[in-house]
Formats: structure tokens, sequence, C-alpha cells
């Protein structure tokens, strides 16, 4: 057992002016050191490769979606935020997502979707502003997810990095 | 000079005067937020006109325009009442404060400005000051909720305690000085050398003491301490009603601090310039209640608030008897010399 023993006092912290004054005068000097608020509309977050922001999906090179609507990263979210409905194309990969939403009013952000992909289709990208007038605006269909391919480029990269990080040596 | 001129004169002085009070507690609202931040490393309210300046203004606005709600089972009129008889006693007791000498344009004499020049200032803003507990216990009691209750008896023990303390020091000044006039004191302490704070330094420690305790303020402020009483007496007060509460202990903080001047540091008097002219003297004034107005908000950002036995202590134990001694001792040596 610990037993803490109570400080005794001495008589100028008895007094209690000058150890008013003492804490008066910390806080008086603080009032000019330099100021860490950052003023955020105009001066934004600072992005780094690890910024995790709203999920996006790849649009390849050439302007074909990467995403074969597998159902994926539907069932690996944990807020029910993404609802895929598939479709056939004449495309190799077959399949392709005739509706793509994700409720960015649900989404988390936890980038659960980004790590279920077996077709690098989804990642988080670094935006991260979420504003609008309605509810309904904030439903994001495929056509305000889509981003191209170079627009991801840096998470993307950050991701391969990290998965790689954690690969054993291969056995073959 | 014709009983109309003389009426016009006391109604230009008194909207001055009200008006400059309203404006400081309302300006007080943004540097207390001003303040806080600076001390915190952050910059504080400036997005509504320039520096934040017309931030009280917006939030006035925002008071306005907001529901106001009243509890069940709430007293309605006195639940109404309360707000009011928080704000007007600091306002009121403004009045008297003097806070120029005679005021002399072209040759003709004005009187100082002040609302009234009562030959018992100091007696009328103690008995206006005890009337201030009113809006308090009322708020709390009217609400119907114990937080309020319990928040509203804590300032009133308080209030009580250190009224005391109050009265004792400034009784120390008005053996000093003579006089219950509040213009007469300040013409007892013309230099620097005869300011009441080098006379009674014990009187004045206290006597600060005692206003922060007087007008609730931290350390002090028991009856809205947020961790245990939630917002304390005005917890169940929304909208204007809520913000009257806020322009009452900012008007008490202002009218504390304009004492304070009047009592300890001369009022208007100039340092090293003892004929100088009304308006360099009303700025002296302000400037001295300036400093004790940020001292208050100083205070507030630096220090942890009390517990209510050690309040109940110093204010019984410490404050009461030194000020009974240091008054027992003024009076001997004024009497003896």
């Amino acid at each position: 057992m610990v037993i803490v023993k109570r400080k005794e006092l001495s008589l100028s912290e008895k007094l209690y002016i000058p150890e008013v004054l003492r804490g008066l005068s910390v806080t008086f000097r603080k009032m000019f050191e330099p100021k860490i608020t950052r003023q955020y509309p105009e001066e934004p977050l600072v992005k780094t490769d690890v910024t995790r922001g709203q999920p996006r999906l790849v649009v390849n090179e050439n302007d074909t979606i990467a995403c074969v609507s597998c159902g994926l990263c539907e069932a690996a979210c944990p807020a029910y935020a993404i609802t895929i409905d598939g479709g056939e194309t004449d495309r190799a990969i077959e399949r392709e997502p005739v509706r793509f939403d994700i409720d960015m009013l649900r989404c988390i952000l936890c980038g659960f979707c980004e790590e279920a992909c077996p077709k690098d289709a989804i990642y988080m990208s670094d935006e991260l502003e979420l504003a609008d007038y309605s509810r309904e605006a904030l439903i994001y269909d495929m056509d305000k997810l889509k981003r191209p391919k170079a627009a991801l480029q840096k998470r993307i990269d950050y991701v391969n990095r990290i998965n790689t990080r954690w690969q054993t040596p291969s056995s073959t | 000079m014709s009983t109309w001129e003389g009426f016009l004169i006391a109604l230009v002085k008194t909207v001055v005067i009200f008006g400059t009070v309203v404006q400081v507690a309302a300006l007080m609202t943004l540097a207390e937020r001003k303040f806080s931040a600076w001390m915190q490393y952050r910059i504080g309210p400036n997005r509504v006109g320039p520096f934040g300046l017309l931030q009280p203004l917006a939030d006035g606005v925002k008071f306005i325009f907001k529901e106001e709600l009243t509890p069940d089972g709430a007293n309605k009129w006195l639940f109404r009442a309360a707000p009011i008889l928080a704000a007007l006693p600091a306002m009121m007791t403004i009045a008297v404060i003097p806070f120029t000498p005679d005021i002399v344009i072209g040759g003709r004499n004005f009187g100082s400005l002040a609302v009234a020049d009562l030959d018992v200032g100091i007696l009328y803003i103690l008995a206006l000051g005890g009337l201030a507990i009113y809006g308090v216990i009322l708020g709390g009691w009217a609400s119907n909720s114990k937080y309020s209750l319990m928040g509203s008896l804590r300032a009133s023990a308080q209030m009580i305690s250190y009224e005391l303390t109050l009265i004792l020091t400034i009784l120390a000044v008005v053996v000093m000085s003579g006089s219950l006039n509040l213009r007469e004191i300040v013409e007892s302490q013309p230099t620097v050398g005869h300011w009441h704070i080098w006379t009674q330094p014990l009187a004045f420690v206290m006597f600060v003491v005692a206003t922060f305790a007087e007008t609730n303020r931290h350390p002090f402020d028991f009856s809205e301490c947020e961790p245990e009483l939630v917002g304390g007496f005005h917890t169940e007060y929304s909208a204007m009603k809520w913000a009257m509460f806020y322009i009452g202990e900012y008007s008490a903080m202002t009218m504390m601090a304009c004492l304070t001047v009047v009592l300890f540091l001369g009022g208007w008097s100039v340092p090293f310039w003892e004929s100088a002219p009304w308006f360099v003297c009303l700025a002296a004034f302000l400037a001295k209640t300036s400093v004790f107005l940020f001292l208050f908000l100083w205070v507030r950002w630096s220090l942890p608030r009390f517990r209510f036995d050690q309040l109940m202590r110093l204010g019984w134990k410490v404050f009461l008897p030194l000020a009974l001694i240091n008054l027992l001792v003024t009076g001997a040596l004024v009497s003896l010399f």
C-alpha cells in the first residue's frame, strides 16, 4: 500500500498571496508566447501520406472503374455505409457496379473497405471536408466517388509499402 | 443655471455613464475569452469584425433570438424577476462613483462626471450591493432545481461572509479620509504618496480578495461551480434571462474595480501631475480601472477554485479578525495623531 503524506505547507504557501502571484506571473508570460491555433479554412490541415480521409473509387487510366462489385467492402463495412448493385460489362472483368453508394453520414473512415478490396479499387483519399445542406446530398453515388488513380497515388503507394513491410519471406 | 439645464446635464451624465457600463460589460465578455485564449496559446474570437470586436454584438443578437425555457414547477414571477434583480444593483451603485474632478468647459463648471454626489455614497453602495444577492437567491430558488438551489445557497453564505470583510476594509479607508462621500475620499488622496494603498496595504489586499468573493468570481465562484453544480443558480436559465445574469456579473466587476480605484488608488488623481485637466483625470481613472478589470480575468484563468470550507475558513477565521484589528489600529492611530 502506498501512503502519500500530505506535504507540509511553508509559511509563504499558507499566506496564499506569494503563491498566487507566482501563478499569475506564469499565465502572464504565457500570453506572449506563440499561438498554436490553426486558422482552419485559411490554413488547411497538413496532409501526409498516412492521411486517411473519405473512401473513393479508383478510375484507371483508360477511364474504366477498377471495381468488380464483388461486395467484400459492403460486407466489411462496420457501419453499413456501402450499398452495391452489380451489373454485367463487356470488359474482360465481366462485372462492374451499376450502383455504388456510400452514405458519408454513416461512414466512420475506418478503412476496412480499403483493406477488404481484392482489386485495389477503393482507397481512402486525403479529402476530409464533409458538409452540405441536406442528408440526401451526403449519400455519395458513383459519380461523386470516382477519382482518377493519380489523385489517390500517394495513399496507394503508402498502403502497398505498409503491406509489404509485414510480409514474411516467400516459401517458393 | 436654470432647472432645465441642470436636468439636462444630469441626463447626459446618466446616459454616458450607464451606456459606458453596459458597453464595458459587453466588452468584458470578449476580453474574458480573448485573455483566456492568449493564456492557453490560443487566439480567441477573431471572426466577427476586426479582432473579433463585434463578437459581443453577435452574442447579444443570438441571446435575444434564442428560445426562453421556464422549467416545470418554477415560480414564474420570481423566475422572471431574478435576472433583473441580479443586473440592476451593480448598475445602480455605479451612479455614485465620481469619474472626474469638476468638468470645466469654456469657463463653465459642469460638476464631476458622476450621476449623484451623495454624502453617504459608501452606505448607498453597500446597501445596494447587498441587494445583489437577491437576484442570485431568487434565481436559484425559483428555478425548482436542486443544483440551482445549492448554488444560490452557497453564493448567499459566501456573499454574507465576505460583505463583512468588505465593509470593515472600506471603513478603514473611511477612517483615514474622514468622509463617506466618494468624491471627498478621492480628494483626500491627491498625490501618489497619499493613495490609501500605501497607508492601508492590508486593507487593500483584503478588499481585493473580498471583491472577488463578492462578485462570485474565480477563485470563489462556488455559486456556479460547473463540475459540482452544472451551472449553479443559472442552470435553468436560457437566452436573454441568462445573459442578464452575466451583464450583472460583469457590471458588478466594473463597479468593484471602480470602487477599488476610488478607495485605494486615488480615483482620478494622475501620478506626478496634480493639476491635470479633467480629461486626463478621466483617462487615468479608466486606466486604473482596466488594470483591476484585467486582474479579475487574469486570476480567473490562473488559479484553481477554492474548496467551500477553505473559503469559509478564510473569510471568518482570517479576514474578519485581520480586518477588525486593522480597523482598530487605524482608528487608534488616526485619533492619536
